[in-house]
């Protein structure tokens, strides 16, 4: 059963226009999600990549963004990538959107061990897979994202 | 607070617009039919949704003429604490309330404000529509509401969006808006019936003026949008005052049209005279709905074209 928390980010009256990553940045953080879960850059094709201090986002490429940066945003597209020290950690919110389309680290979890991995955050676990982030998966449904390390898994699901 | 005894009385008024007026409001003591659209963006297969559901007891058939929308048995089952919802699957809501985004037809690549956009129905609806590629703007003036938005955006796993938080009557210009959605706040006449009492904005906040606030927001909605643009005025309340009269407003200060538009759902045209005064012809191309008719809310929807 999802729990009921609040968990909605504090929007602020001063938001600022996330600024846009150069072809590089961008390159690297879909080269990211292409290497650890094989879900090819062309799956983002049309979206253009903003970035915040450490966090990226993901928003629709326009012809022109100008006209829409005079605009007193609160929010701005969905929230996909982050950096974390120096690795980049996807954002459960983006693998339940894109998850589907991954290959290789994902983790398929009884709706039992899902439920427990959710209440105690990290649980003893043995996978074939790389360590590092993964999707976690239960009966079809991509929740988001984990990481497995040393035969365990920590749950990153909000 | 206006208590099921008391709604002939109240809907008196509009005994000759409303068609079948007695059936009507038999039709007020049953309750809201239950509905959900689901959402492709984050999961392309309805089978896992609806096996899922049907695990839980519930019964999901899809409704005719409108895609992605099923309607719910038992009507009272609480969606909102499912895993489907809760992984931003499905979304609930009435099928009236997609209808001004049918006028509005949403294309990959145009821009579009949603000036009145909270909690985001018909946001995320757009959102869907246009495959996530539309350039959106969602707006509210307050923020409680925009939050709730803010949280429906990420439940969904939309990225087409930017939210903002602007009076709409001072929504800045400078952006080529291909069309603007102003789903107005209304009186909310259109939700009224059994279980929903007392929900009516007029009885609630007597001092409002709400078809002034709708005139404003529609004046500035059309101001906003291009030249040959498209705007979509829409209300869930009966009141003609609130809808034939506020577009009738617009169509005399602007080179305005109102086109015709075909819907999935019974309807009958706006109205062109009310109360001893008559209206613009053209507003007979807007559309109202009724609850008896379409099992849902009572709407009234205008796709407006700007001329100039
Ligand atoms: C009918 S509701 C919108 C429902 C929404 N379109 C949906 O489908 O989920 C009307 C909204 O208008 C907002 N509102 C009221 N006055 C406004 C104004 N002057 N400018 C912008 N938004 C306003 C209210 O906060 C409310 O959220």
């Amino acid at each position: 059963m999802p729990r009921k928390k609040k968990r909605v980010k504090k929007i602020h009256k001063e938001a600022k226009w996330p600024r846009v990553t150069s072809f590089e940045e961008r390159d690297e953080v879909l080269s990211f999600w292409e290497e650890r879960f094989g879900i090819p850059k062309e799956a983002f094709e049309g979206y253009l990549l903003l970035s915040t201090s450490k966090n990226y986002w993901l928003f629709v490429e326009l012809p022109d963004i100008k006209p829409l940066q005079g605009l007193k945003v609160q929010t701005v597209g969905l929230l996909f990538t982050r950096r974390v020290s120096h690795w980049l950690k996807p954002t459960s919110t983006a693998l339940q959107r894109f998850g589907h389309l991954a290959q290789k680290n994902i983790i398929d979890l009884s709706p039992a061990e899902l439920d427990r991995l959710r209440r105690e955050r990290k649980i003893p676990f043995s996978a074939e897979v790389e360590e590092g982030y993964v999707i976690l998966r239960c009966e079809g449904k991509v929740w988001g994202c984990g990481l497995y390390v040393k035969k365990s898994l920590i749950s990153f699901l909000p | 607070m206006l208590k099921l005894s008391e709604a002939p009385a109240y809907f008196e008024r509009y005994r000759d617009i409303i068609p079948d007026f007695e059936r009507f409001l038999e039709h007020l003591k049953e309750p809201l039919p239950l509905y959900f659209r689901l959402n492709e963006l984050k999961c392309p297969d309805p089978e896992i949704v609806l096996k899922g559901l049907a695990r839980q007891g519930v019964k999901a058939e899809l409704v005719s003429g409108l895609p992605r929308f099923y309607r719910v048995e038992p009507r009272d089952f609480p969606l909102g604490s499912t895993e489907e919802y809760y992984l931003g699957y499905i979304y609930p809501m009435t099928t009236s309330s997609a209808l001004p985004v049918i006028a509005l037809e949403p294309r990959p690549g145009e821009y579009i404000l949603d000036l009145c956009a909270a909690p985001g129905s018909k946001t995320t609806q757009m959102a869907q529509a246009s495959q996530d590629k539309a350039v959106i703007v969602a707006n509210d003036r307050r923020l409680d509401r925009l939050t709730a938005l803010v949280a429906n955006l990420k439940r969904l796993g939309v990225a087409s969006v930017a939210t903002t938080l602007y009076r709409g009557e001072t929504f800045p210009f400078g952006i080529p808006f291909d069309k603007v959605l102003v789903d107005a706040p209304c009186s909310g006449e259109g939700r009224y019936r059994q279980g929903y009492e007392g929900e009516l904005l007029y009885q609630k906040e007597g001092h409002t003026n709400l078809p002034a606030i709708q005139k404003g927001l529609l004046v500035r909605a059309f101001d906003l949008v291009k030249v040959g643009g498209i705007v979509v005025y829409s209300t869930c309340t009966f009141n003609p005052e609130e809808n034939e009269l506020v577009v009738d407003y617009l169509l005399r200060k602007r080179q305005a049209e109102i086109l015709l538009c075909e819907y999935p759902l019974p309807c009958h045209p706006g109205i062109t005279e009310w109360e001893g005064k008559i209206l613009h012809p053209g507003l007979a191309n807007a559309r109202r709905f009724y609850p008896h008719e379409t099992q849902s809310v009572g709407f009234f929807v205008a796709k407006i074209k700007r001329l100039m």
